[in-house]
């Protein structure tokens, strides 16, 4: 096949594809039934306190994700799951959708390992965030930016 | 040449094709990450629901088999081998067709092929040839020659108002090229035999092989041909045989 | 009230007491952020997510989750528990519309 006419009509077809919104991260864009900004999520569940960035936290997302709507998250925690000494919470969230909250997860020494895996939509290129409270209270927090060429909102 | 060809594609396609690869490549941890996700594809719980299908209108496995005049510890070899020419039909059907007689034969009615239904049965089917080969045998019989010769025919027939073909897309000097971001997918090496039905994460979905290359043709602004007619077995025959050989994996996960 | 598609994955397959293993839990759910347009009428689809989901072995809560709607539809979560005795693990989820349905599956650690 000539290359120029290959050129010529998938051009054409690929400028008439669907475009798919991405979610606006204006100030004036809609807000939906739960919109939650990632510093009031972090001050709702820390009381205020400041977490500490740790390496403890291994974030796993992708650099660029295919697809905004489904976009894998795993988040482990160094910890040896003893009653004395254990991870009580791993928070995950999307720093800039509408509601950043995507899942709270509570754990007890029974869970073995720190460990939450799930997948999330993510409205346009933004850092993914993961919290975690220890059994002393404290709180580490690691975060990750993901690059989104197709939006997962709307 | 093939750099070229994407550089050109790229200034000629502005915004909708990226300048090269590279822009969008995925590094290998991303990919491994993806990859991982076939772990706990959702599509395993459309799957158990086909096998449930199966078993309520058709008999099962045994029910099939019976169906299919093979031993069940056969079933699995003669699963990797659709489609195929099968005579009680005088004709090359896919694993939805069968299902549909299945059901009729036990007394049902049969779900249209397009029923989010039907795409669960045949997954369930399909998988039952898990692990399996692809065994198609495209030289089988005259019925199955015609077939492959239809098949690839409509495979590179241009049609539409853009003038496009699968192959137009689908052909060893594109693979790889990006389409809105999509890289162009080598039917052969993906094992796209092999791996629909499968999870379709932009749809949140399971889609069957047939009706993927619907998906294409809305794309490429071709009239879309209707599932299970001549031409749509024959290009599942086409395409499914480029990956001969290669194991099945049901439900695959794709974008 | 409607009833779910939900399946509990254990690996590996064969486990023995004391063992940690992975659960993966999945539903089949729309996960609808109440930001969408239905593209036919144009109207706005309701919110209607998973909000929590309990896991329970042996009658001990082991993990709970709090759940929005940024997680994908057909959600998936993945978690880690230490076998400790035959029994059974039982997932209960409920969504934002009050739907409450579960899912269980039998641990029974070889040997
Ligand atoms: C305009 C370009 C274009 C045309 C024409 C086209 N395709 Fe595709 N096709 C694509 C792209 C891009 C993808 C990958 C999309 C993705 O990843 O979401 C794809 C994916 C596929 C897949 C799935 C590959 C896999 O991962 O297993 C199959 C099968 C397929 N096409 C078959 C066909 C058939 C058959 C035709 C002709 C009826 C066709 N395509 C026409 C662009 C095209």
């Amino acid at each position: 096949m000539q290359r120029r006419d290959f050129i010529k009509t998938l051009g054409a077809a690929a400028v008439i594809g669907a475009v798919v919104p991405a979610m606006s991260f204006a100030a004036d864009a809609p807000k939906g039934p739960n919109a939650f900004s990632y510093k009031q999520a972090l001050d709702t569940i820390t009381g205020g306190k400041t977490p500490v960035k740790s390496e403890k936290i291994h974030l796993k997302v992708p650099e660029i994700a295919e697809n905004g709507a489904v976009v894998p998250v795993t988040v482990e925690v160094d910890s040896p799951m003893t009653e004395s000494d254990y991870v009580k919470a791993i928070y995950i969230f999307a720093t800039k959708n509408n509601n950043v909250r995507c899942v709270a997860m509570h754990l007890t020494p029974a869970n073995g390992k720190a460990i939450l895996g799930t997948r999330v939509k993510l409205g346009g290129t933004q850092d993914v965030a993961a919290l975690v409270e220890m059994s002393d209270g404290s709180f580490l927090v690691n975060s990750q930016s993901v690059k989104v060429t197709i939006g997962g909102c709307g | 040449m093939k750099s070229i060809l994407k550089i050109t594609l790229g200034v000629a396609l502005f915004t909708s094709l990226s300048y090269s690869s590279e822009q969008f490549a995925m590094s290998d941890a991303d990919r491994a990450m993806y990859a991982d996700l076939l772990d706990a594809n959702p599509a395993d719980m459309m799957v158990q629901d086909g096998k449930e299908l199966l078993s309520k209108y058709g008999g099962g496995d045994a029910g099939l088999a019976k169906f299919l005049h093979v031993s069940e510890d056969k079933l699995p070899a003669f699963i990797a081998g659709f489609p195929r020419y099968l005579p009680d039909f005088k004709k090359v059907v896919g694993l939805g067709q069968v299902a549909q007689a299945l059901m009729v034969t036990n007394g049902n009615k049969a779900f249209a092929l397009k029923d989010p239904k039907m795409f669960n049965m045949v997954a369930y089917i399909k998988s039952i040839a898990n692990d399996e080969k692809i065994n198609i045998d495209v030289n089988a019989n005259q019925q199955m020659k015609d077939a492959y010769a239809l098949g690839e025919k409509t495979f590179n027939e241009r049609r539409g108002g853009r003038g496009l073909s699968c192959l137009s897309c689908h052909s060893a000097d594109v693979v790889g090229s990006i389409l809105r971001t999509q890289p162009l997918p080598d039917l052969g090496v993906n094992n796209s035999g092999g791996t629909w039905p499968a999870y379709r994460m932009t749809k949140s979905s399971l889609s069957t092989m047939q009706h993927r290359f619907q998906g294409c043709m809305n794309n490429a602004l071709q009239a879309v041909i209707p599932l299970g007619s001549p031409e749509m077995v024959g290009l599942e025959v086409y395409v499914t045989n480029k990956a001969k050989g290669k194991a099945i994996a049901i439900p695959g996960l794709k974008r | 009230m409607e009833e779910r598609k939900a399946l509990i994955k254990i690996k590996p397959k064969s486990y023995a007491d004391g063992e940690i293993v992975k659960v993966d839990f999945m539903v089949m759910h729309p996960m609808e952020t109440g930001m969408r347009k239905d593209k036919k009428t144009g109207q706005v689809v309701p919110a209607k997510y998973i909000n929590s989901v309990k896991f329970d072995y042996n009658g001990k809560i082991i993990t709970s989750m709090n759940v929005w709607e940024s997680v994908s539809v057909n959600p998936v979560f993945t978690i880690y528990m230490k076998v400790n005795g035959a029994g059974n693990l039982k997932v209960t989820f409920t969504d934002s519309t009050g739907e409450v349905n579960e899912s269980s599956i039998e641990i029974k650690p070889k040997g």
